[in-house]
Order: structure tokens, then sequence, then C-alpha cells
């Protein structure tokens, strides 16, 4: 697509994908309604590594905004992936279980992490645009 | 510290070939006709038998209390210069221990020079190293070596290395056959490119590190340090039980023979349990805290994370089953012989 991003920094080079929003915590979120489909960007799975365990909630989980909801693993460090609204865990990918590295392969893709329905209607303005994103991306890399 | 995917450079590893820069690790010349009683001194493990064109295999520097103070290879070069070489961290620290023991003990035609910055080593493992050899010119004498044999001066890529080792530090004795070449900075690159392009894949330090721990290979300064005797961390290689010459020995014998409380294992998780454990980590059995993990990685062997650590000595059987702590969750973990694959 034409309008993605790449940031290129001494460091690497991080694809942020058009149509999505982003968090300060590095994951990228769809908005559909009052579903959130949510993963984590490819700056980030560039900076976990190679992932080799997930850790997924329950499908029908209650969650609150900024709780830690998935445990990812990688070769090189732990991280958590943080819901960005209370509401409760509808759908989970549960192939990640089998392969984990999805997420590495294809972050905005395959390699989606779960999906949860807000409990009320969602301000899209508290998360970043992608030109935004790129920003903090940039920033963080200086 | 990696190349993109450290599980395919640790595989590559295990079926294939990789080639790895481990120029971060500390070379020393020693050179004089004290070298052979300086060492005999100095390190745990007896030299008698010690012969020119080998390695020793990893030998301790010991504190005078019997802890480790580093795991170190010598190279017998000649009867009046052997190199050295030492685990990163402790570069200058091994070498001011090796300057205060040749005044302790009175030296004095011995000389130890740091030639780390000067040279670069470079490591090419796996079953199909001697390809890699080959294709980089060496001969047949360099692709012949026996392990911890070395051979100075070595041709290869059209130049003179200061010498091809048959060694590595990946689990050559069971699985790859590596060899290392240790040379100028500007060959090593060459042979570092020369390399990939004969099919070896880059690889970097986190496969290195899973490399080592699937052979139960200890990390001086995370698997032991001067406050571990050879004894608790069940570390027999380099060690000549009953070698009384060098600093440290004494010590090491009266562990051995009052026994000592914790001991040093290596364990599994339960297959599909990719969790890893980390350096830290509490181990349990039952209810009952018995020890701690000091390495933990994602074993690309076993598909599922595996460590080492220290369990007290009346709960290490193999085959024993103890819970390992992980991020708050006990994970159930099986004590198992080194390697762990």
């Amino acid at each position: 697509m034409s309008g993605d991003i790449v940031v290129k920094t001494k460091l690497g080079e991080y694809l942020i994908k058009e149509g999505l929003l982003y968090t300060e915590t590095d994951e990228w979120i769809k908005v559909e309604g009052e579903t959130i489909t949510m993963g984590i960007t490819d700056y980030a799975q560039k900076k976990l590594k190679y992932i080799v365990n997930v850790e997924l909630p329950e499908q029908g989980a209650k969650v609150s905004k900024g709780e830690a909801v998935v445990t990812l693993e990688s070769v090189k460090s732990v991280a958590d992936v943080y819901s960005p609204v209370d509401g409760e865990v509808v759908e989970v990918n549960e192939e990640l279980l089998d392969s984990p590295d999805l997420i590495n392969k294809d972050p905005y893709g395959k390699g989606w992490v779960l999906k949860i329905k807000s409990s009320s209607s969602i301000d899209t303005s508290q998360f970043l645009t992608p030109s935004a994103y790129a920003e903090k991306v940039k920033k963080e890399e200086q | 510290m990696d190349y993109g995917n450290p599980v395919e450079e640790h595989l590559s590893t295990r079926t294939s070939v990789s080639v790895f820069d481990v120029s971060h690790m500390g070379r020393y010349v020693v050179k004089g006709g004290d070298v052979y009683d300086f060492f005999q001194k100095a390190v745990s493990k007896d030299l008698r038998k010690f012969r020119q064109g080998t390695m020793s295999g990893p030998v301790l520097l010991l504190n005078d209390a019997g802890g480790i103070k580093d795991d170190i290879m010598l190279y017998y070069l000649r009867d009046d210069e052997w190199l050295v070489v030492v685990n990163a961290p402790n570069v200058v620290k091994d070498r001011e221990w090796l300057l205060n023991l040749k005044e302790r003990f009175g030296f004095t035609d011995i000389e130890i020079e740091d030639i780390t910055k000067e040279t670069v080593l470079v490591a090419i493992q796996g079953p199909k190293a001697p390809e890699v050899m080959e294709s980089l010119g060496a001969t047949s004498e360099v692709k012949n070596m026996k392990i911890l044999e070395f051979i100075p001066e070595a041709e290869i890529l059209g130049s003179q290395a200061t010498l091809i080792s048959r060694s590595g530090w990946t689990g050559e004795e069971v699985r790859s056959y590596g060899f290392e070449v240790w040379t100028s900075i500007e060959h090593g690159a060459k042979i570092f490119r020369e390399a990939v392009k004969a099919g070896a894949k880059p690889a970097g330090l986190i496969a290195r590190d899973s490399l080592r721990l699937e052979m139960g290979y200890l990390l001086s300064g995370v698997d032991m340090d001067e406050s571990t005797n050879p004894i608790e961390v069940r570390y027999w290689l380099p060690l000549t039980l009953g070698k009384t010459e060098c600093v440290g020995c004494e010590a090491v014998m009266k562990k051995y023979e009052e026994g000592v409380e914790k001991v040093r294992i290596g364990f599994k998780l339960k297959k599909g349990d990719r969790s890893i454990p980390r350096h830290g980590n509490k181990i349990y059995a039952g209810s009952n805290e018995i020890g701690y993990v000091t390495s933990g990685v994602y074993s690309p062997m076993l598909k599922r994370g595996i460590g080492m650590g220290y369990v007290k000595a009346t709960h290490a059987y193999v085959g024993y089953k103890l819970q390992v702590e992980i991020r708050g969750k006990l994970h159930e973990a099986k004590i198992l012989e080194f390697p762990l694959i």
C-alpha cells in the first residue's frame, strides 16, 4: 500500500501500516465499531527479536485499560501486550501457540494477537496515527 | 547479538554450518622459559601431559579459597610460548591476576601480553565446517586435525593465520565439528565474508548462548564465579583432583572431602512449555525452595525452555522433577544429565 510508512534509522527499518492506529506501548490496533483487533508493531517485534512463547488470555476474560493481557517471550526478553480499553477478550489468535514466530513473520497480518470488545464506545483520538507513531519510533532510535 | 533469527542460526550450527565472530574473547601471548612451571601453579588441571600443538581444554583460574575466577584455554605453541584465551569480561582482571601470581611465586622469565585488540577470532562451526574450510583453501592437514589440535601459521585464503584450531563452544564433541581461526583483523573479516559465501550462516551471540547451554557449557561470571567452587559446579573437565601445586587446588580438595551443600544441575521444561527460565528464577520442590537458575534459554532442538542452576545436593537426582518459578508461575522441570540434548 502506498500509504504505509517505512521508518529507516541507523538501527533498522520498520514498517508502519496505513489504516491502523498505534499505542505508546508499541501495539497496533484496528477499530471496528466497539471491537479492537490488535497486535504488536513491526518495530516492537524487531526489538523483541525471535518470539518463542506467547501466553494468551482466555476467551471471555474481562480486561481493563492498561492491563497486561498477553505475554510475549523472545530469545532476548519478555514483553507484555496491554489492553487499550476496558472490555472483554472475544478472540485470541490460537495459531500463535504453535507458531509464535508468526508475529515476527507477519506482525500486521497472521501475527495478530487478540480481539477485545470494548465496554464503551472507543475514543480513537487517544491513539497515535501512523505518522505520530513514526515520530515516536524515530525519537526512540536516536 | 544476532543476524536476524537466532533460532535459525542455532539450527544451522547443529545441522549444517555457521560462522561466528568471537573476537570479544580475550587473547594473551605468554612467553618465557617459566611458562610451564607458571601455569602449573596458576591453573586447576595438571599440565604434565600437555603437548605442543594442542589446546589444554578449559582450565580454571582459582582463588585461594578454591573459588572460580575464570575458565581459560591454553595453547601450547612452543616450550617458551603459550597462547591463552580468556572470557571477555575478564580480559583485564585475568591478566592482573596472572601478573600477581608471577610476582607472588617469584617467576622472572615470563611475560604476559594482551593481544586481544590486534587480532580476531572467527569460529566456523557445524557438521559441514570442514567443507567450508576446504572452500577457503585450508590444507588437508588443517581439515584432518583432531579436536583440540591446532596448527600455527596455517595458510587460509592466501594468507597465514596466527593459528587454526579444531575447537569451538557449540557442542563439537557431540554433534558438530568446528574450527577457530585466530588471525589479523583484515584477514579475519575476509574469512568471515568468504565463509558466508561458501554457505556458512552468520550467527551471533544469542545462538552461541543457546548452543552452549544445550551442551551444558558454563558461562563464567553467570553460571560460576569466585563464590562457587568446582565441586559444586561439578565441572570436572578442567580439574585434576588431587593436584596440589596450584593456587586453590588444596581448597578444592578439601571441599571435595567435606562435601558441598549445593550442586549444579541442568533441566528441561515439559514438552510444549516454551516459557524461558531466566537467571535468578527460584527452584522449588513442592513448597520448599531448593535452588536457583543461573542460565536459561529456549532450546531450538528440544523446542522448549531449558536451563541450568544450583539446587540442594539432597535434591540433585537425574530424572527428579522440580518446579521453576518463572514470572510468578511454577513450571514443572526435569533434571537431566549434560548435555541436555
